[in-house]
């Protein structure tokens, strides 16, 4: 009995000693964050900020929650100015919702009805639309004329073309009033419900956004898409029972309760979207950070998931602020959704965001919560107050967002921003170009979001190599000068709806036209890069040998040793593949311990690097700080005439053979 | 057993020890050397830093060597597996040998060795029969977790992901024991050869220690548990002190400090086992 407590003492020792252990390892990153938090203050003024958007589309909106059902009655009334330069004798209807009505819709059709998750739809969800009239005009149903299905898609309802009774003449605005039914279908990616757990977005009938030439950027709703709207005013009442917790674009400005049910008046100006969501079980945490009203809502349980994401935002916020100019909404959002309506994680509104992961996210030294929240974040600017065209050009939004994305997270945590325990670290940035490397030449990043041959492919390069593209750049140009281009770029397009043109003049004025052809090559013509040496060689150079007839007569030099030469002549070539351009620095690395530097701006496609001293060359390290991120293959960018016999690697894989024997061995 | 001195109790589990060491090390290299060759075969660890470019801050160039190396890596993944168990095998060899050692102190490592290759049959059957066990207490542990997911499909999110893992964790804990009876059963065997070499088998051994674990289960949890324990210790406090301490450079002061960490980790864990297999043996006796 006394070896058995002994036994059991020891090994209760032994076990609290390793959980110890094993926390400190997983709280130990191993890796430091940047020392700059925040940039510093920029070289040239930043662009004024604007204040609010040129509103052409507004919103009031009368929503009665059926939470039973799942179904929504609205009433809205559309402000919409006509802001473009032509005469318009049409309205385009995005009716979103209509993509889970059937599975020959485009959305939810094969081959593209996996979309983003993989789900397809379990209940089906639609919009009706019930009257369509102008305020102040005949009473005429304007929806009876409507086109009945998208164009050129008999099966697609989400993209209706209205033509309007007399013409509306540029300035001119007109009041437009529906009435609506929305069924809302169980959860398909963002949208939906499931149990009590409802997330409702693009949920009301919706004007396409008018260009400035008068037409409108209508689209079907496609699986690999997102949206375009124009920005205007929301004002948003919901009729929810009162057992329901609510989260909404904007403010809430007032709330009513009777006979069970809560009337929730909210108001969010200055954006491009309204959605909310409603569930009996969430529980809340609100806090002020940075000036702006942050409020979680979160499943039961799930406290330290929200307290990380309350710390994501208490770090990005204000870091996306220095960098892109300050959050203009006096509050902000985050929804994190249970994990059985997971496909309601990782998505952007106005001043609403949407996180995700199960209960124990924030345990082990993976920052999923961080990724995630931050992304969003991020997206308050790319796509929030940067309103491109999403279906378009996706990589404005999603990838540029990617790029501010790593910025932020590698600002925080240093090279660990994904993932630091034990001693490893693996940053966004790394991650970015392990998911992205090698595709370059797939399809181009500039196309819309419907042409990519799969979400994988859009995936691989609308968000990875367009952050690594804008990564490489960074780091040819300078960190702090890229940052301050996109700061510029961020500010001067505020509150409007920017399109790759418009980024590609602002890095003309603040980088250089070097920087811009590579930008293009590398988003719009697939172009690609690859920095690579094949042989190092070295030539004594000894004095003149043979017979030599001078004036004093015949004269025979001997050769001398090779060791004996007092100089070599060495080369080494590098190549460069692909049609992008970038500047490069090449290492040389000399027998006697010395290294030179090297600076080949990338043109022609071979650089002789000559050399002649008292030293062999030895080794070679084209682009020793990694800084072209794009390059297709780093294990063929070195070279060394030394002895490659990996001793970490050796003294690691011993190691771990022997845990392993121990693990399965007697 | 040197039951009444505990200086050569100590070295004599000090040479048991050892000699355990000595195997694993070398089967250790050679179960990693087709990792290695794959590692250096992909060109990464060939530029004028070797390969310390694989440990830098952020991973950029190790998710490279495994974009880059991944069909080699996993090749060569494969055949150190098909090593990893044939060196488990081997090593029962060596495990026979240091039970000999434990219980009989001062004899020659040739009489030692050829009493193992003797036992290695036995020993094999043995640990086939622990294997298909331990895969039965395990597929058990799985199959109520398989079954217990919709009863609490409406539980807490927590409940529903942490029941599996527990029913999982309680069938290793039953491996472990069932691995406890396993070396007391391998120990009769050791000290069966000692009286009457060859007449009971590995079936009547594992009986006799099952019957030993139904008599005195905490004496065998117990015992193995330190074993355990101080394995999972020795482990975290080498990786502990390495990324506090030592940093991830190229240097041979680096090389040679995370090569002693980690040898004395594993010898540490060596010694546990040991230390336990000492006790087995004393159970096994007292069963007997």
């Amino acid at each position: 009995m006394r070896r058995v407590t002994q036994d059991l003492l020891i090994g209760v020792v032994f076990s609290a000693l390793s959980a110890l252990l094993l926390n400190a390892l997983f709280a130990h990153t191993g890796a430091t964050p940047a020392a700059e938090t925040a940039p510093r203050k920029p070289a040239t003024a930043w662009p004024a900020l604007a204040e609010s958007a040129p509103k052409v589309a507004s919103y009031v909106i009368e929503a009665k929650f059926d939470s039973e059902r799942h179904r929504i009655a609205g009433s809205e009334t559309i402000h919409f100015v006509n802001r473009s330069s032509a005469t318009l004798n049409e309205l385009w209807f995005h009716l979103y919702l209509n993509a889970f009505k059937n599975d020959k819709t485009l959305f939810l059709r094969s081959p593209f009805g996996a979309g983003r998750s993989g789900d397809k739809a379990k209940e089906y969800g639609y919009v009706d639309v019930k009257k369509l009239t102008i305020v102040g005009g005949d009473g005429q149903d304007l929806w009876a004329n409507r086109d009945r299905h998208s164009p050129d898609d008999p099966d697609d309802e989400t993209d209706l073309r209205v033509p309007l009774p007399t013409p509306l003449e540029p300035g001119q605005t007109l009041e437009l009033s529906l009435e609506f039914e929305d069924q809302l279908p169980e959860l398909v990616e963002r949208t939906g419900f499931v149990g009590s757990f409802h997330f409702v977005g693009q949920w009301f009938p919706k004007l396409a956004r008018l260009e400035p030439s008068g037409t409108f950027a209508h689209f079907s709703f496609h699986a690999q898409s997102e949206f375009y709207a124009d920005f205007g005013d929301y004002d948003v009442t919901l009729d929810v029972p009162s057992a329901f917790q609510v989260g909404a674009t904007g403010s809430r400005l007032s709330e009513t309760t009777a006979k069970g049910r809560s009337r929730l008046v909210y108001h969010a100006a200055n954006v491009h979207d309204f959605a909310w969501t409603a569930w009996d079980r969430f529980e809340a945490r609100s806090e002020r950070i940075a000036g702006t009203q942050v409020r979680v809502l979160y499943p039961p349980h799930q406290e330290q998931n929200a307290e990380a994401e309350l710390a994501s935002v208490r770090f990005a916020l204000p870091h996306f602020n220095a960098r892109y100019g300050a959050y203009p909404y006096p509050t902000l959002t985050l929804v994190h959704p249970p994990d059985v309506a997971a496909n309601a994680g990782g998505m952007e509104y106005p001043t609403l965001i949407t996180t995700g992961g199960p209960w124990y996210s924030t345990f082990g030294g993976g920052h999923f919560i961080d990724v995630v929240t931050t992304h969003e974040l991020g997206h308050q600017w790319f796509y929030g107050l940067l309103a491109s065209n999403e279906h378009a050009e996706p990589f404005l939004d999603e990838g540029f967002n990617s790029y501010a994305e790593a910025d932020a997270l590698e600002a925080r945590y240093g090279s660990g921003s994904v993932f630091g325990a034990f001693g490893l670290s693996v940053s966004s940035t790394a991650l970015n170009r392990l998911f992205s490397a090698a595709r370059g030449e797939d399809e181009k990043i500039t196309q819309g979001a419907a042409d990519f041959a799969t979400f994988r492919s859009l995936g691989a390069l609308v968000y990875s190599r367009t952050a690594t593209v804008l990564s490489t750049l960074a780091r040819v140009y300078g960190t702090e000068r890229f940052n301050h281009a996109l700061g510029v770029y961020t500010r001067k397009f505020r509150f409007q709806h920017p399109t790759s043109s418009d980024f590609m003049g602002v890095m003309q004025s603040e980088l250089d036209s070097r920087a811009v052809t590579a930008l293009t090559m590398a988003l719009s013509e697939r172009a690609t890069i690859d920095y690579l040496v094949r042989e190092i060689s070295n030539a004594p150079i000894s004095a003149a040998a043979g017979v030599f007839d001078g004036p004093s007569g015949r004269e025979q030099k001997k050769s001398e040793a090779p060791h004996q030469a007092a100089q070599y002549s060495s080369r080494v070539v590098v190549y460069r593949h692909g049609t992008l351009q970038l500047p490069v620095e090449i290492e040389l690395g000399f027998e006697d311990g010395t290294k030179q530097r090297r600076h080949w701006d990338g043109s022609g496609f071979t650089f002789n690097v000559d050399n002649v001293g008292p030293s062999e060359l030895v080794s070679v390290n084209v682009d020793p700080e990694q800084r072209i991120l794009l390059d297709d293959d780093r294990s063929n960018n070195w070279l060394s005439t030394q002895s490659n016999d990996a001793p970490q690697c050796r003294e690691r894989a011993l190691y771990a053979a022997q845990l392993l024997l121990g693990a399965s061995g007697p | 057993m040197n039951d009444g001195n505990p200086v050569a109790r100590l070295s004599t589990s000090a040479a048991a020890g050892m000699l355990l060491w000595i195997c694993r090390t070398l089967l250790g290299a050679l179960v990693s050397y087709p990792i290695l060759l794959a590692i250096r075969a992909s060109s990464m660890t060939s530029g004028p830093d070797g390969d310390s470019v694989l440990f830098q801050p952020g991973s950029l160039l190790l998710l490279e060597l495994l974009r880059i190396g991944g069909p080699w890596l996993g090749s060569a993944a494969q055949v150190a597996l098909l090593l990893l168990g044939l060196s488990a095998i081997f090593e029962l060899v060596p495990l026979a040998m240091a039970l000999d050692l434990l219980w009989l102190p001062g004899r020659s490592l040739i009489e030692r060795l050829r009493r193992a290759l003797r036992l290695f049959p036995k020993f094999i059957a043995l640990g086939v029969i622990a294997l298909l066990a331990q895969a039965a207490l395990l597929l058990v542990a799985s199959l109520l977790g398989a079954a217990l997911k919709p009863a609490l499909s409406s539980a807490d999110e927590r409940l529903r992901s942490i029941a599996p893992i527990a029913l999982f964790g309680l069938g290793l804990v039953a491996c472990a024991w069932f691995g406890g009876a396993l070396d007391i059963a391998r120990a009769m065997l050791v000290q069966r050869a000692e009286h009457e070499p060859s007449e009971r088998g590995a079936r009547a051994a594992l009986a006799d220690a099952l019957i030993c674990l139904r008599r005195r289960p905490l004496s065998v949890l117990f015992g193995l548990y330190p074993s355990v324990a101080g394995s999972a210790f020795a482990y975290l406090t080498a990786a502990w002190l390495l990324t506090r301490f030592v940093p991830t450079t190229s240097s041979s002061v680096a090389l040679a400090l995370g090569f002693g960490a980690h040898q004395l980790a594993v010898l540490f864990a060596i010694a546990c086992r040991v230390r336990w297999l000492g006790a087995a043996l004393e159970l096994s006796a007292e069963s007997d």
